[in-house]
């Protein structure tokens, strides 16, 4: 069994009065998909949140690579290698799709540079559409990212995360508004990417959930209530409690 | 410097203190329930200064001023607000404080054609002129009904906003905008009076002021800006804050003027750099 | 923060629908839009009806282009920055009249000091989040009114600072007549041009990249890696820069400096002129300063009260207009 790339330790985070997570453990081992699950409310954009940085835990611990991350502010999450997308579309609305992956691929240098052409940078357009090519946009390098159709900018957003090269990749609903068409495309990119890659998933639809996840966690009211195989969370009779019985019925 | 010389500056402070309470108040309300910095804050109290002197010598009567400038000052806020505010929903954020920006420009240059340049002064009412004596010396009677008049504001205030269901509806507005329009609130009807309250107070501020200075078309300028940092130290969309920060700064102002007249402004921009320093968002405003 | 402009630094932003003409013309314009505006600028003195006129339209048009660096390309409504005009303003002032520097060192001085400033109210602007920001700037270039308005020896506080002609310009063995009006204009014009060229390669760097970003989407820059309160800064300090040098050149052309220029009423014409103009396009700013000063002129003939009129313009603008005179024409002729 191989060493945890990515390690939360009795992870909590309240606002005010209200927990939004307790006391979660886990560990997340290279190269495997694991989906956390949870009705509404019960913590999963805070975990999200706390594991790209977004949010400071108020208890608890991040490692990455043996490495404490607590505390670590958010922008350096990326650059140590953990990249997120959003549930809700989160774009540079006004930019080409292109521009919006090559500024996303820009971030780790040559950012602070005045003076120089950014076309003296070539690698870094290249970069940008080839992450493009991977999530199906290859057609639509020059379109104006508000122009683009919903589930083309799902997979911008996905884009925009993969130009980093991360090894931790954090898809917040990524198949969010999607219809089983473009869910089975998103699920086929997904399992693409988890050859080499570290998945973290938040999802709700069951049985895509079941058929990609190594692992499965199961949040809540902020605590982890059950971590296994998708076989072992089917039959946990806590969670067919809490959630199964709330199949949406997507694909 | 004897004790009684620097109480007497003290509540010389809480009165300053009031005017700027009640002005950053009304911007503070503004800002809390519509998300709209009013630029033309300080030229509405202005306009309601002159409102006042203009009632005042209609009817004779500067209580008739007093009640009357303040509500038509803010029903010309709600004239605002539907408007030129109410169209840029949904546009940048940064659009409602343009726009009232041009219009602090046209609402200045408009009293200057109509009242002229110069300074008027606004006569203290003859039952509050003269002085107290309230054992620890004498002091203006007038800056003590300032004093009364705004804590009575604000009581009745405080009470609206805890007591009333329309209280309620803005004090939740100002957390979830979005929460009470899918609860069916009017929402419009709700920006509307706010924004008319939130003039309304800053006209009564004017109205109040006068007679402590002459009322020229300039008076709101500086008053703007006290409003605005007022605001930064005791943290936006804040009601507390508006009034502890402005008690605070009313009384440091008051206080350096023992010392050195000049720098009393500058003490103030002073504060407000050591809160930016030590707490970004304000002494009582909400967290990033 | 969300503005309905069109971008129009960089070539490949085209919209889907937009003809091949079009953006050939779009890119073009890009291209070339350092020369074309100095192009331009070159021939304002024989256009507009007078050369003092043209040189104010050059110190405004650096002015409004330093502060659109900031307000329409990264996203941020300062209200405080003629507080950068003016310390450049003064800074040269005083070093040549008080200190007998010359005039390059003095402008070298203005540019400087004009940074300085803007380090120091940056580091403590951007710290405040949103709409905070205006109001923080505002009041903190209404400090360093008010400190010049009490450090009179140094400023001549409300009278203004005096005494500091600068009569002839002298390089590379050239003696410039600058009291001639055509002469100051080209020597101020060379100003310009550094400026434009300077703004111009910042737009097209990878950091002019970064800027729009935060623009367009600031947590997600922030998300993508970029450490947004550092560049935010760093385009605040590049802005008040060339805000300064703005200041030194209406310093030497007036030879006075009058402390309204530290007001918030300047920096409140900052922005209309920006707006006006248009905001995130390239010589928008230009346009504004030119199209506000001819108003200021052409109104002021029939009223005293011309802001009144600028003014109701202005709040037209917000409401029906806000891509500005020249981002609107571009948005429609270049679409």
């Amino acid at each position: 069994m191989s060493a945890p790339l990515l390690a939360v330790e009795n992870v909590g985070r309240r606002f005010g009065g209200f927990v939004a997570l307790d006391g979660v453990t886990a560990q997340f081992e290279p190269n495997k998909v694991t989906s956390i699950i949870g009705p509404n409310g019960a913590g999963k954009s805070t975990f999200f949140n706390v594991l790209s940085g977004v949010l400071t835990p108020s208890t608890g611990s991040i490692r990455f690579k043996g490495q404490n991350l607590t505390g670590t502010r958010q922008h350096k999450f990326v650059h140590l290698g953990i990249a997120r997308s959003y549930q809700i579309t989160n774009i540079f609305p006004e930019l080409s799709a292109h521009e919006n992956v090559r500024v996303a691929a820009q971030a780790a240098r040559s950012r602070y540079n005045i003076w120089r052409n950014r076309s003296h940078f070539p690698e870094l357009g290249e970069r940008a559409d080839a992450a493009l090519d991977s999530v199906g946009l290859g057609g639509k390098h020059n379109e104006t990212a508000k122009f683009l159709a919903h589930g083309q900018q799902r997979a911008l957003e996905i884009a925009i995360a993969l130009v980093s090269d991360p090894e931790v990749l954090l898809l917040d609903e990524p198949t969010a508004g999607m219809g089983p068409e473009e869910t089975k495309d998103m699920v086929a990119l997904l399992e693409k990417l988890a050859r080499d890659r570290t998945i973290l998933l938040v999802e709700h639809k069951m049985k895509m959930i079941l058929g990609l996840s190594d692992r499965i966690l199961v949040l809540h009211h902020g605590r982890l209530i059950a971590d296994g195989s998708p076989r072992d969370i089917q039959a946990d009779p806590d969670v067919r409690r809490v959630y199964l019985g709330q199949n949406d019925g997507y694909a | 410097m004897d004790a009684e010389l620097i109480l007497i500056q003290l509540f010389s402070g809480v009165a300053l203190g009031a005017i700027l309470v009640i002005t950053a108040l009304g911007l503070s309300i503004i800002f809390g329930m519509l998300g709209v910095v009013n630029f033309a804050h300080g030229a509405l109290f202005m306009i309601g200064a002159y409102a006042g002197l203009w009632v005042a010598s209609l009817t004779g009567s500067f209580w008739w001023g007093l009640l009357v400038a303040p509500i038509m000052i803010g029903v010309f806020g709600m004239a605002i607000e539907w408007l030129l505010v109410r169209p840029l929903y949904g546009r940048s954020v940064d659009d409602p404080l343009l726009l009232t920006f041009g219009l602090s420009y046209v609402l200045v240059e408009a009293v200057r054609i109509v009242f002229g340049n110069d300074g008027i002064p606004f006569p203290t009412p003859s039952q509050l002129t003269g002085v107290a004596n309230l054992g620890i010396g004498y002091f203006p009677i007038y800056r003590l009904f300032v004093i009364v008049v705004v804590a009575v504001v604000l009581l009745l205030l405080w009470l609206a906003l805890e007591k009333t269901k329309f209280g309620l509806i803005v004090r939740a507005g100002s957390r979830d905008p979005t929460i009470m329009r899918v609860l069916g609130v009017n929402i419009s009807k709700v920006w509307l009076l706010v924004f008319g309250v939130g003039v309304g107070l800053a006209a009564l501020g004017g109205v109040l002021a006068g007679p402590m200075r002459t009322v020229n078309p300039e008076m709101g300028s500086l008053v703007l800006i006290e409003a605005f940092v007022v605001t930064v130290i005791g943290g936006l969309g804040s009601l507390l804050g508006s009034v502890v920060a402005g008690l605070l700064v009313g009384v440091a102002i008051s206080m350096t003027a023992l010392f050195a007249p000049e720098m009393g402004t500058i003490v103030m921009f002073a504060l407000m750099a050591l809160v930016l320093l030590v707490r970004p968002r304000g002494l009582f405003g909400k967290a990033a | 923060m969300e503005r309905d402009m069109t971008v129009k630094s960089i070539p490949l932003a085209a919209t889907s629908s937009g003809a091949r003409k079009a953006t050939d013309l779009a890119a073009a314009l890009t291209n070339w839009r350092v020369l074309l505006s100095i192009a331009a600028l070159c021939l304002l003195p024989w256009v507009l009806p007078s050369k003092a006129l043209a040189v104010n339209v050059l110190v405004y048009g650096v002015l409004a282009m330093g502060y659109n660096l900031l307000f329409g390309y990264t996203g941020l409504l300062s209200f405080g920055h003629a507080a950068f005009f003016g310390a450049g303003a003064y800074i040269t002032g005083i070093a040549i009249g008080q200190f007998g520097v010359p005039w390059y060192g003095a402008v070298l001085l203005g540019i400087i000091g004009g940074g300085l400033l803007a380090l120091a109210i940056g580091a403590l602007s951007i710290r405040t989040r949103g709409i905070y920001f205006s109001m923080v700037t505002l009041a903190l270039a209404q400090l360093v009114y008010h400190v010049a308005l009490q450090a009179s020896s140094w400023t001549g506080g409300e009278n203004g600072l005096r005494g500091f002609t600068v009569a002839k310009i002298d390089i590379a063995g050239f003696s410039i007549n600058f009291l001639d009006p055509v002469s100051k204009y080209y020597v101020l014009m060379v100003f310009a041009a550094l400026a434009l060229w300077f703004v111009s390669r910042i737009l097209n760097s990878p950091f002019g990249a970064a800027i729009e970003a935060i623009r367009e989407n600031e947590t997600r820059a922030r998300t993508c890696g970029y450490d947004v309160e550092r560049t935010k800064l760093i385009s605040f300090v590049l802005s008040g820069l060339i805000c300064a040098l703005a200041g030194t050149m209406s310093a030497l052309h007036l030879a006075f400096v009058p402390l309204d220029v530290l007001h918030y009423q300047t920096s409140g014409m900052i922005v209309m002129m920006t707006l006006l103009g248009g905001a995130s396009s390239f010589f928008g700013p230009f346009v504004g300063a030119l199209a506000f000063l001819l108003m200021e002129d052409v109104f002021s003939l029939w009223t005293s009260h011309w802001q009144i009129i600028v003014g109701s313009i202005f709040i037209l603008f917000v409401l029906f207009l806000p891509k500005g005179i020249w981002g609107t024409f571009l948005a429609r002729v270049v679409r």
